[in-house]
């Protein structure tokens, strides 16, 4: 039922909102990272094109490309996990500072030198402001 | 006392050449293209596109991911990913190369060549494709745009979708890149 779900909501309209969208994994991005490096093809079939949940510390955010996107530390300082936050999603990025714990979700696309995930949502912020 | 002079400059030079600083990197750089048809215009975007560029070789490397590209309608991205591109089994588009006659130094703009292979759907091609490189204090920004033919990298599209996929797609590339932490 889960899946059916989350099939209609993501694979049939992947470019809208996954705030309603319940998350197939949960990982903390230094785990996250860390599975990449250890395995990226297995990495992959975990987590490739799903909704994931990412519990994580800011490192970075910033709005190049007219994005808004924000990094938390992977397992060492120099990896990330690289959020491209969703648009609806900018006063709740404005108001993240470095450092902070955050809890969010989007959809993981894969790894470079960063895992990279797209569509993301605040967690934490949506349920203070709802 | 001028030999002290002359032995403090070129240490400064020397430790501001150090192996670290040559390197330079962005996680976020942008690739688009364009694929222009009577029938439909089709856009896509890729906001997070590694590169690194090592100055002392004039080196440079590209790296994204195809399911990374966003398309205004989620058709488009599914036809992409699942029969054109293929990227459960090609899930990168690659490009090693060097820029020619590249000077790091230049502060302002300079027009250059880059050569190298650009790999797509596991299809690696040789190409050539014009870049300026913009040095503003320290930070390096490099804008082009080349095209690239559809049939080169063997991607197949079916003959009834055939009007609406262009043969030649337009690629833009923008990066701008910071001094790399490894």
């Amino acid at each position: 039922m889960v899946g059916l779900y989350i099939y209609f909501g993501v694979y049939n309209n992947r470019v809208d909102d996954i705030k309603n969208v319940s998350p197939e994994v949960k990982i903390d991005s230094g785990q996250l990272v860390s599975s990449f490096i250890l395995n990226e093809e297995n990495a992959n079939s975990v987590y490739r094109n799903k909704v994931v949940e990412i519990d994580g510390t800011v490192k970075e955010i910033n709005f190049y490309n007219n994005r808004n996107t924000v990094l938390l530390y992977g397992h060492t300082k120099y990896t990330s996990v690289l959020c491209d936050m969703q648009s609806d999603q900018i006063e709740n990025v404005k108001k993240l500072t470095k450092g902070q714990k955050v809890k969010l979700k989007g959809i993981c696309k894969g790894f470079l030198k960063d895992a990279i995930l797209l569509n993301c949502v605040l967690i934490n912020n949506d349920q203070i402001n709802e | 006392m001028n030999k002290i002079i002359i032995l403090i400059l070129l240490l400064i030079t020397i430790t501001g050449f150090d192996t670290t600083s040559d390197q330079f990197m962005t996680r976020q750089g942008q690739v688009s293209f364009f694929s222009y048809t009577s029938v439909e215009n089709i856009e896509a975007k890729n906001n997070q596109v590694l590169s690194i560029i090592d100055f002392a070789k004039g080196e440079i490397a590209v790296s994204m991911l195809m399911n990374a590209f966003v398309f205004k309608k989620s058709l488009m991205h599914e036809h992409f990913n699942e029969s054109y591109i293929e990227s459960d089994l090609y899930p990168k588009a690659t490009f090693e190369g060097k820029i020619i006659d590249f000077e790091p130094l230049a502060t302002g703009v300079q027009t250059k060549m880059v050569k190298g292979n650009l790999t797509i759907h596991g299809i690696t091609k040789e190409v050539e494709i014009k870049t300026t490189i913009e040095n503003t204090n320290g930070t390096y920004r490099l804008i082009g745009d080349f095209e690239a033919t559809v049939k080169d990298f063997d991607i197949k599209i079916p003959p009834v979708l055939a009007p609406n996929i262009a043969k030649t797609i337009s690629i833009q590339f923008r990066f701008e890149y910071q001094p790399y932490e490894k």
